[in-house]
């Protein structure tokens, strides 16, 4: 006979958006096109986290970083954008908050600024085209090293 | 044109366009032209320097342009407003990335301007000094044209 706990629980799954004390992360979204910014929260919403906010440059991301903290958990972050790059606005955001975690959201052949966002202290990174699979996996393993 | 310049955009149309639209692909018979040519309709660009220098154009219908974002967004699209605009712009930027990381690791240093969208009817493009490539990508959703035309700088 085969127990309950051979078969796979989807049903009882915990969304990886809700954490162990039950309350959904909150997650920024930081992208110029609205194409990304809506394809990242389609996937984030339908496993429990709470969009907070989009922001669409580094300039804005900073001072909704500021205004939302601190009550934020994670905050997504293209490279490439107007008036203030991807890279600057997460320099200004670990200045405001060290303990801030932030992701890149990248398109290949951005190696080197890859590379120095996770020198200045980006958590991670993911490298469009974007799929839900890849997104989730890095965005919960940031979520779960401070926990 | 060297072909060399070509390949890395071919191939990284074929895999981006499969990734995100999840369909067959084939490829149509290249051609080179030095004329003006006339345009689809719905035309990113986007522009290199460096190494290299020059344009690529992904030009499509209007119609494969709304097949394309309802497809990419999983929603039906029946005007071409700014979300559509978005995703065609974002699918010019996935597929020069990918390009150009091809290229980088042959060797050639460049840089890209971010993609700009023109929509129109009876538009044309003329490259003074500069033939284009066209590379026909059939797709079940329509076709699209990469029109490259780049050449080295002295």
């Amino acid at each position: 006979m085969k127990a309950k706990s051979d078969f796979p629980s989807i049903n009882e799954r915990q969304p990886e958006g809700i954490s162990a004390e039950g309350k959904a992360y909150r997650v920024l979204i930081v992208d110029d096109s609205m194409f990304v910014a809506k394809q990242i929260s389609q996937i984030l919403t339908s496993e429990g986290f709470e969009i907070v906010d989009t922001a669409y440059d580094g300039e804005e991301a900073v001072e909704k970083y500021k205004e939302l903290y601190p009550r934020i958990d994670l905050v997504t972050m293209d490279i490439t954008m107007p008036k203030m790059d991807g890279v600057t606005s997460l320099e200004k955001i670990l200045e405001f908050d060290n303990e801030a975690r932030v992701i890149m959201i990248s398109a290949l052949g951005k190696q080197d600024l890859v590379k120095k966002s996770l020198m200045i202290g980006a958590k991670n990174y993911i490298v469009k085209p974007l799929d839900r699979k890849k997104v989730l996996e890095r965005i919960v393993m940031v979520l779960k090293q401070r926990s | 044109m060297r072909v060399e310049y070509i390949n890395p955009f071919v191939e990284a149309a074929f895999s981006v366009l499969k990734e995100v639209l999840g369909t067959e692909i084939s490829r149509g018979e290249l051609y080179l032209k030095s004329s003006s040519q006339p345009m689809l309709g719905t035309t990113a660009i986007v522009g290199l320097t460096g190494d290299v220098e020059g344009r690529v154009l992904f030009d499509m219908s209007l119609q494969t342009a709304l097949a394309i974002a309802s497809t990419m967004n999983g929603e039906e699209f029946k005007s071409f407003d700014d979300l559509a605009k978005a995703t065609i712009s974002e699918l010019a930027n996935m597929i020069t990335a990918q390009a150009v990381t091809k290229l980088h690791d042959l060797g050639f240093k460049f840089d890209l301007t971010p993609p700009a969208l023109f929509t129109g009817e009876n538009m044309e493009v003329l490259d003074t000094d500069v033939e284009a490539l066209i590379v026909p990508i059939d797709m079940p959703l329509g076709k699209i044209e990469i029109n490259v035309a780049v050449r080295e700088r002295n």
